[in-house]
């Protein structure tokens, strides 16, 4: 079985508004895959109709082999789900609450995995304390215990990094990345570089539909429109009129003054970069540096945010 | 796992503050009750002469009328015990760690009945004060007091389930009192609808549908068979509909 999660043409619909518009993709054993979206693109909504909370109102949901809806008692041990706001009790110790939630899921051995989770999420100096009083960060990291305490096997982070300090931020990113050895994860963010960061493979949504999914070379690749060179030259070197240049059609030309570099755009795909160098010598024009360069994400994010809103 | 989620129930309810204003203001208004009753009885019965003090009925007079009371109080104190049950957990978005375990919902809605119960028995336990202070002055007869408490905490089922519900409905606990006591007036309110008709049979559905005629049937000492299968019903369709309620979600 390659592939843990399948959603297959999944609509939600609400009175008067689609928020998620026929969604399909799916997720491989053993990565984590990035769910990608500005908010309101309809990440939870689809997150959380992955984990049981909410049908949809057409297509399936195929977990571990199994249609998600109707409610299927036996896969609730199998899906770990920290929503957008971690459910947390305010009147509870971490200890108390972590402890509720292994007995809800019938845990014999809750001491020892209480043991486990709180030394992997540097819960050690809170965890006799009351969850209201905690901070946001550590409230968070209980929400991230809640979800992975009994072990499922298919894990949901809805915007898990949302609203920390740079450096809880950098931690709860490590142990996510920990957790991928044995855990398959699906993980939310509008942070582009999070994901990169992260993920493997990704899948971006956007006004409730997906306008991309795969990983994320393919992306990059299937979003690369011709080829992006980034030129350097040589200080006070000024760039030729490039349209009378071979047979290639240059698209936009950027400058940035800073740096005497430019930015090249061109409808191929075709690698001229030793025609060009040689022409632009040939014109007496010292070249420091050409480099192909591949699209950020973030330009493909926006490409695809924008023009199609 | 009925015990697990009562435990849990039980002790948010016992580790706020709320609990124990709730069992001192009950204590308080139940025991100026009785005193005031014990004082009524007292002079009532000095007023009239010595051959007639038979027909004062200590039981009628006192007991039956507190236990009224009692029930009279409930109005007020079980909407505000029922109604943070499920408005809390709403407001948190704590009902979705239920959902993401293979609990039921049945399982949920009794764990917090029981709980909400639990702390109406220890309000009931302080006027176990009451029988020790009667006895203390010499009556003895204490074979109404076991009825008296079972009306009571029957009535106190019935109001729990209607609350449990209320609170189902509503993410603001304020909203979900207020449905409570207006539903608990309701309940009343049937069986003055009874008394008003003159129609024999209306007259009857009413007061079988009321809460108030098999409460003092009960209280009497009366336990009828139709009256426990009306508590028992009554409670049921209420567990049933917050079922259905918590079932919303899957809209």
């Amino acid at each position: 079985m390659d592939n843990i999660l399948i959603v297959d043409s999944v609509t939600k619909e609400y009175p008067g508004r689609v928020a998620v518009d026929s969604v399909s993709f799916s997720v491989k054993k053993g990565s984590i895959h990035g769910f990608l979206g500005p908010n309101g693109a309809g990440k939870s909504t689809t997150m959380r109709m992955i984990a049981g909370l909410l049908p949809p109102t057409s297509g399936t949901i195929t977990l571990f082999g199994e249609i998600v809806f109707p409610e299927k008692r036996h896969l609730k041990n199998q899906i770990g789900l920290l929503p957008e706001n971690a459910p947390l009790y305010p009147d509870m110790t971490v200890e108390d609450y972590l402890t509720f939630v292994g007995k809800l899921h019938h845990m014999k051995n809750i001491p020892s995995r209480m043991d486990e989770v709180i030394s992997g999420l540097n819960l050690q100096d809170v965890r006799k304390r009351i969850i209201g009083n905690l901070s946001k960060g550590y409230k968070q990291r209980v929400g991230l215990a809640q979800a992975i305490f009994y072990n499922a096997p298919f894990l949901i982070l809805d915007e898990p990094t949302n609203g920390l300090d740079p450096q809880s931020v950098v931690e709860l990113r490590e142990f996510i990345k920990g957790l991928a050895k044995e855990k398959t994860i699906l993980f939310s963010s509008h942070i582009l570089s999070e994901v990169e960061q992260i993920c493997d493979h990704i899948t971006i949504i956007h006004q409730g539909k997906i306008r991309a999914s795969g990983n994320l070379g393919e992306i990059h690749r299937k979003f690369r429109q011709g080829l992006v060179l980034k030129l350097g030259l040589s200080p006070g070197e000024k760039l030729p009129d490039l349209s009378r240049f071979g047979h290639y059609e240059v698209g936009t030309t950027q400058h940035f003054t800073s740096e005497d570099q430019y930015h090249l755009s061109f409808e191929s795909e075709h690698d001229f970069r030793p025609e060009l160098v040689k022409y632009l010598v040939g014109q007496g024009i010292l070249v420091h540096t050409v480099m192909v360069e591949s699209p950020e994400l973030e330009d493909i994010f926006l490409h695809m945010t924008e023009t199609r809103a | 796992m009925i015990w697990t989620l009562f435990k849990k129930e039980a002790q948010s309810y016992f580790s706020s503050p709320l609990a124990y204003v709730l069992i001192g203001l009950f204590s308080l208004i139940s025991g100026i009750m009785f005193f005031n009753l014990l004082v009524t009885y007292s002079d009532g019965i000095q007023a009239i002469p010595q051959n007639m003090t038979e027909t004062v009925s200590f039981v009628d007079e006192v007991v039956l009328r507190l236990f009224a009371n009692i029930n009279f109080l409930f109005l007020v104190f079980i909407p505000l015990i029922t109604m943070r049950l499920f408005s809390e957990e709403k407001r948190q978005d704590t009902l979705e760690i239920f959902w993401l375990s293979p609990v039921r919902d049945w399982q949920i809605i009794l764990a917090k009945g029981l709980a909400a119960l639990s702390l109406i028995l220890a309000m009931l336990l302080m006027t176990g004060l009451f029988p020790l202070i009667i006895w203390g002055i010499g009556i003895q007869d204490f074979s109404v007091l076991f009825s008296a408490y079972l009306s009571v905490i029957l009535n106190a089922c019935a109001y729990i389930s209607l609350g449990l519900f209320c609170s189902s409905i509503s993410g603001n606990q304020i909203i979900a009192a207020l449905l409570s006591i207006l539903g608990i007036m309701f309940l009343w309110m049937i069986t003055w609808g009874g008394n008003l008709n003159s129609n024999f049979i209306v007259a009857e559905i009413f007061h079988y549908l009321g809460i108030s005629s098999h409460f003092e049937r009960i209280l009497r000492g009366v336990i009828g068979t139709q009256d426990l299968i009306y508590y028992l019903s009554f409670i049921s369709i209420f567990g049933i509909l917050t079922v259905k309620s918590l079932d919303r979600r899957n809209w």
